[in-house]
């Protein structure tokens, strides 16, 4: 019983610390269609800004959010100088944004160094909860992941922008025919999505220690949480594809390796993406 | 449109590669000339290493029939490379009665070709889109990887497997020790010349010419009656074979394979070359895998993160201008002088 309890509370956590990671790709590739390869680096970026920014005595609130301005800042400028001249061709951005990736590792190799970095735990204890005890830190990533994608819904369902965004999805022209400045909108989306993933490499640093391919843990799995949830299925789908993606990998490393489970899930993530590729949530 | 695109057989696209395809051959008989006689002035490292190198050209070209001649991008050769390579070691140290070598080159053959062909048939039957496939290869190639760190007890895990050089027989009448550097450059280069000529053969052939029409319109060759997923499945598997074989030969030029061959980084330095010696030419592929792996190597030891550095930021501006990479450039190099229409 205590196992059973252990392994929903490990993959509840598991869960929603990747559906953190992949909530910003799930923003820019759900709502401007962008094929982020570069995700992996926004995320890698997050977590160095956030290393620095504690070194340099800032508390580790605050550097969170300087890695999210941060990295809101680099996306921007990726943004404007690149990708929005590309909007319309999908398979030039997935080139670009991965040339971003290669380019933004090697900066962050020559600033910040290849040696392990380690962002100290801001909450060293543990909850306990009768059966299970839990790590504090984990148990409040947990809670800010489940807020922040509240926090999303509410804007997308209840604010003036939010409209903006859901009619821009729905239909692009009509949208600018009536005013509504695309090209402003997608800028915004972008650093949006942006911003979200530095302040989940921010928020992970402390769980793992930081090298230049932290990021590349959390890629393709993001990338698969999106597919699986479905694309542009912003809050329900990115829950649901982390809890796949998350949940099974729990599951699966109960009975063998780490390593091991992890190709096991990316089997399942293919099977399900041939057989439902607008994600299990939905019907073809 | 012109009354071309209505004959059955599709346009290859654009008229300036019909002429670059001719140049192409005049120009790979000189490099292969070059590189036959290379030995002959140099000896010592380059030529220990240089075979490792145009393997590595010869996994170019298989990415370079994919995208170049289908449009298919794959983030995954490097896996089949890995797993060439692995396959080669495994039979190296099994005794089958026949020579373990060539055992290991049909065997990884027939690996890549049926990984390939399976996760092909897969994906392409149920018509997913060209950027899920390169998320697939990926995670591929990111399989490979676990898989061969997971199961130490076969693969030696991160310590990697140690692989001996071939020995060539040739039933009764003898054998050649592939130890030596030379020998061994000797047997590499044939089997990449004959890959590039199986390649150029093949992509010039109808067949070639129907992958071209899928590349350019996939929905009018369907239409025409063609089954376009049988026909990027094969494609697809002859890249993974070539691919597995390229990877096996360099496991046991190298003598060593570890997880990270076939990993997600060596995986896009692929796509890297490729994209800057030049997508639609296989000479700029293979010229593209030889010669920036080359580079990488020199400049690696001098400045290894600038160089790298760099390298994106060439990638970058090929994507942005000069999609045809190196090839592509030079092939419109002629039209300059010729006469306008």
């Amino acid at each position: 019983m205590e196992t059973a309890i252990s392994v929903v509370v490990d993959a509840t956590l598991i869960t929603l610390v990747l559906a953190l990671a992949a909530f910003g790709l799930a923003i820019i590739y759900g709502l401007v269609g962008v094929i982020n390869m570069g995700h992996g680096a926004f995320l890698t970026l997050g977590a160095y800004l956030t290393w620095a920014a504690t070194t340099a005595g800032i508390p580790f609130v605050l550097a969170v959010v300087v890695a999210t301005i941060g990295v809101g800042i680099v996306g921007l400028i990726l943004e404007h100088l690149i990708i929005r001249h590309f909007y319309d061709k999908p398979f030039d951005t997935l080139l670009l944004t991965w040339a971003f990736f290669l380019v933004m590792t090697e900066v962050i190799k020559i600033v910040f160094g290849t040696d392990f970095r380690n962002v100290a735990n801001p909450l060293p204890g543990a909850i306990d909860l009768g059966a299970v005890k839990i790590p504090a830190y984990r148990g409040v990533i947990a809670l800010v992941a489940l807020a922040l994608i509240g926090g999303t819904a509410l804007v997308f369902y209840r604010t003036t922008l939010g409209i903006k965004i859901r009619a821009l999805i729905q239909n692009r022209e009509v949208a600018s025919l009536l005013g509504l400045d695309i090209a402003r909108m997608y800028k915004l989306v972008f650093a949006i999505g942006a911003c979200t993933a530095g302040m989940a490499g921010g928020l992970i640093s402390p769980m793992l220690s930081v090298d230049p391919y932290i990021g590349n843990v959390f890629l393709v799995r993001s990338f698969f949480v999106v597919i699986v949830g479905g694309v542009g299925q912003l809050l329900g789908g990115t829950l649901v594809g982390s809890f796949f993606i998350g949940g099974s990998e729990t599951l699966f490393a109960l009975f063998s390796k780490q390593v091991f489970a992890q190709s096991v899930v990316f089997l399942l993530a293919i099977v399900i993406l041939r057989f439902r590729p607008a994600g299990i949530l939905r019907q073809r | 449109m012109t009354a071309e695109t209505d004959k059955h057989i599709p346009p290859v696209g654009r008229v300036s590669l019909r002429g670059l395809s001719e140049s192409e051959t005049g120009l790979a008989v000189v490099v292969f000339i070059v590189l036959a006689l290379l030995p002959m002035f140099v000896s010592g490292y380059p030529i220990y290493i240089l075979p490792q190198y145009m393997l590595f050209g010869m996994m170019a070209m298989s990415l370079g029939l994919l995208w170049g001649f289908v449009g298919i991008l794959s983030f995954g050769q490097a896996g089949f490379f890995a797993l060439g390579a692995y396959t080669m070691g495994l039979a190296m140290q099994s005794d089958w009665g026949v020579n373990p070598a060539y055992i290991g080159m049909l065997l990884s053959i027939i690996a890549g070709g049926i990984l390939a062909a399976v996760t092909g048939y897969f994906l392409f039957s149920a018509g997913v889109r060209a950027t899920y496939f390169v998320l697939v290869t990926l995670a591929l190639s990111i399989m490979v990887e676990q898989i061969a760190v997971s199961q130490s007890e076969i693969t030696g895990g991160w310590n990697g497997m140690f692989i001996d050089r071939m020995t060539l027989t040739f039933g009764g009448l003898g054998e050649i020790s592939l130890f030596d550097d030379a020998p061994a450059y000797y047997a590499v280069l044939p089997v990449v010349v004959l890959t590039y000529a199986l390649l150029r053969w093949l992509t010039s052939a109808k067949f070639g010419k129907v992958l071209a029409g899928i590349r350019e319109n996939e929905d009018r060759l369907t239409a025409l009656g063609y089954s376009v997923s049988l026909y990027k499945t094969f494609a697809f598997a002859l890249s993974g074979a070539i691919a597995c074989l390229a990877g096996a030969l360099y496991g046991t030029h190298a003598n060593f394979v570890a997880p990270s061959l076939g990993g997600v980084l060596f995986s896009t330095e692929v796509v890297v070359w490729v994209a800057i010696g030049g997508r639609n030419s296989l000479l700029g592929a293979l010229l593209g895998g030889i010669l920036v792996a080359t580079l990488s190597n020199y400049l690696s030891t001098i400045t290894p993160e600038y160089w790298q550095l760099v390298l994106g930021l060439i990638f970058i501006v090929v994507i942005v201008f000069f999609t045809g990479g190196i090839a592509g450039a030079v092939g419109k190099l002629p039209q300059l002088w010729q006469p306008r229409r």
